[in-house]
């Protein structure tokens, strides 16, 4: 329970995917316009992710680990991973529409998020158990939603700012999340 | 078998069956939660203005809905102009573009109206209304309802003598906008919060203040702008003299105008889609009647050919006699 505890707050604060890991910005930069849009953004990726980890567990510890095949894992975790998505797309579509209609595109969108992949590969790397991995997953997407609810809503903020023109747009967007990734720098050494 | 020869026939067959299992598991998920409708069209639906007009070159404004949710330009409606484009660009998450001038200019709301005495009453522009909203009968006068027309204008070119005219609808008169607040007569709201306690039905004024500073007439609606009695007892209180009641008053002006708007569309939608149902039905039954007259007709032949025959043999009974 400790152990599972620690996974938590180590992927969600400690090692946050976006500000220290710096995985899946372009859904972080992509999305954060509105906090609406980055709610739906959050939801879809807390879903895709911790189906994603789990099957990518299972496809590494009982098909590829017997074959002897462990270097093939980046391809079939990139296959197992766009398949979890599409196939979630269709069955969401067709059970839930409302579900559907929040995610909205914001599903096909996470094949190509980093942070999925990178979650599956980190998984092996650090030798988690079935739990831990699942775990590990939903808490890498917490903080993924954590930070860019955070950021979606400071960029809503300023959009009604006076920044100087040389800084507007992307460029503020950046320096925001550099001054970001430098407060969640604190949390280092925490775990 | 050879080592060497399994390194690359293992991996080969497992990423092959792999791929296998998994093409076959999304078919059966494809076929198995298949969707017919797209909810898509339905919203996208929902935002155009509905006059039914065709000027973006499809018959109605759900063929419309359907060509931009599989990936048509969305400045092709001139009668939502601008705040069309707006909306639908924010659903569909792609950029605001200028309207298409080539498919119309954006126009004033107009509604048709015949210049009855000239009316000849030959019902030619009743069947062109999307929405049914010409009355009249084959010579009789007819009129348009004038709160159901879209201003579509189609109903204009069957004329055969020219009695339909497009007026422009004075909005203006009912719902008069004040001039705009001088900005410089007041300072910046800095949520001081002294508004709160003043106001007598429980409105957090400077919250509206910013929704409707904003424009974001939706909050604005939340924060309870309806709510509101223009009594002033904000404007007075607010240390920064902010005219808050005469944003009020504008944002009010606005989302009542934004709520008529919507319902003239639900409405237009509506008749659009009884007028749909009455031309299909009044169709399948001429096509009835027709079917019904060619059978006719062909009995009639063979009768007449049947009664020829008959007396050309009486004729040549007679004559061998």
């Amino acid at each position: 329970m400790a152990d599972i505890l620690l996974i938590l707050v180590g992927a969600v604060l400690v090692n946050n995917f976006v500000l220290t890991q710096f995985l899946g910005l372009c859904p972080f930069m992509g999305v954060s316009g509105k906090v609406e849009t980055a709610i739906g953004m959050s939801a879809a990726t807390l879903f895709v992710l911790t189906l994603a980890s789990a099957c990518s567990y299972l496809v590494f510890h009982y098909l590829l680990m017997p074959l002897g095949l462990e270097y093939l894992r980046t391809i079939a975790f990139i296959v197992v991973i766009a398949a979890v998505v599409s196939m979630t797309e269709m069955i969401m579509h067709r059970t839930s529409p409302l579900l559907y209609r929040i995610l909205g595109i914001f599903l096909p969108l996470i094949t190509s998020n980093c942070a999925v992949l990178g979650v599956a590969l980190l998984n092996i790397n650090q030798s988690h158990n079935f739990a831990e991995s699942v775990f590990y997953g939903f808490g890498a997407a917490a903080g993924f939603s954590l930070v860019l609810i955070l950021f979606a809503a400071m960029r809503e903020k300023m959009a009604g700012c006076d920044i100087p023109e040389p800084f507007q747009g992307p460029a503020i967007a950046m320096i925001t999340a550099g001054l970001m990734s430098l407060a969640f720098m604190g949390f280092s050494g925490m775990v | 078998m050879n080592p060497s020869l399994t390194a690359i026939i293992n991996p080969l067959l497992s990423l092959l069956g792999m791929g296998v299992g998994i093409g076959a598991l999304l078919g059966l998920v494809a076929r198995r939660f298949h969707v017919e409708s797209d909810p898509v069209v339905d919203r996208i639906n929902d935002l155009l203005p509905q006059t039914q007009c065709g000027q973006c070159g499809y018959p109605g404004c759900r063929p419309y809905a359907e060509a931009i949710a599989s990936g048509d330009a969305i400045n092709k409606c001139p009668p939502g102009g601008d705040a069309t484009i707006a909306k639908l660009a924010d659903l569909l998450n792609v950029r605001v573009l200028a309207l298409d001038e080539s498919y119309g200019s954006i126009e004033p709301r107009k509604v048709a109206v015949i210049r009855e005495a000239e009316c000849i009453g030959c019902a030619k522009c009743i069947p062109a209304c999307p929405v049914d909203a010409i009355l009249g009968a084959p010579k009789f006068m007819h009129t348009v309802i004038s709160s159901e027309c879209t201003g579509c204008d189609l109903c204009v070119e069957p004329c055969p003598v020219d009695c339909i005219d497009m007026v422009e609808v004075d909005e203006t008169a009912s719902l008069q906008t004040q001039a705009p607040v001088d900005e410089m007569s007041f300072q910046a709201c800095i949520n001081c919060a002294l508004c709160v306690p003043e106001c007598p039905v429980d409105i957090q004024p400077h919250v509206l203040y910013h929704a409707c500073r904003n424009g974001d007439l939706e909050e604005a609606d939340q924060a309870n702008l309806m709510h509101c009695i223009e009594c002033g007892k904000c404007d007075k209180a607010c240390p920064s003299h902010i005219p808050l009641v005469d944003f009020y008053q504008d944002a009010k002006i606005a989302l009542l105008r934004q709520n008529e708007e919507q319902a003239r569309a639900m409405r237009a939608q509506r008749r659009f889609e009884l007028h749909q149902v009455r031309v299909n039905r009044l169709d399948a039954e001429a096509e009835q009647r027709r079917r019904k007259r060619a059978e006719l007709a062909k009995n009639r032949k063979k009768v007449s050919s049947e009664s020829i025959q008959a007396a050309l043999e009486r004729v040549k009974a007679r004559k061998n006699t």
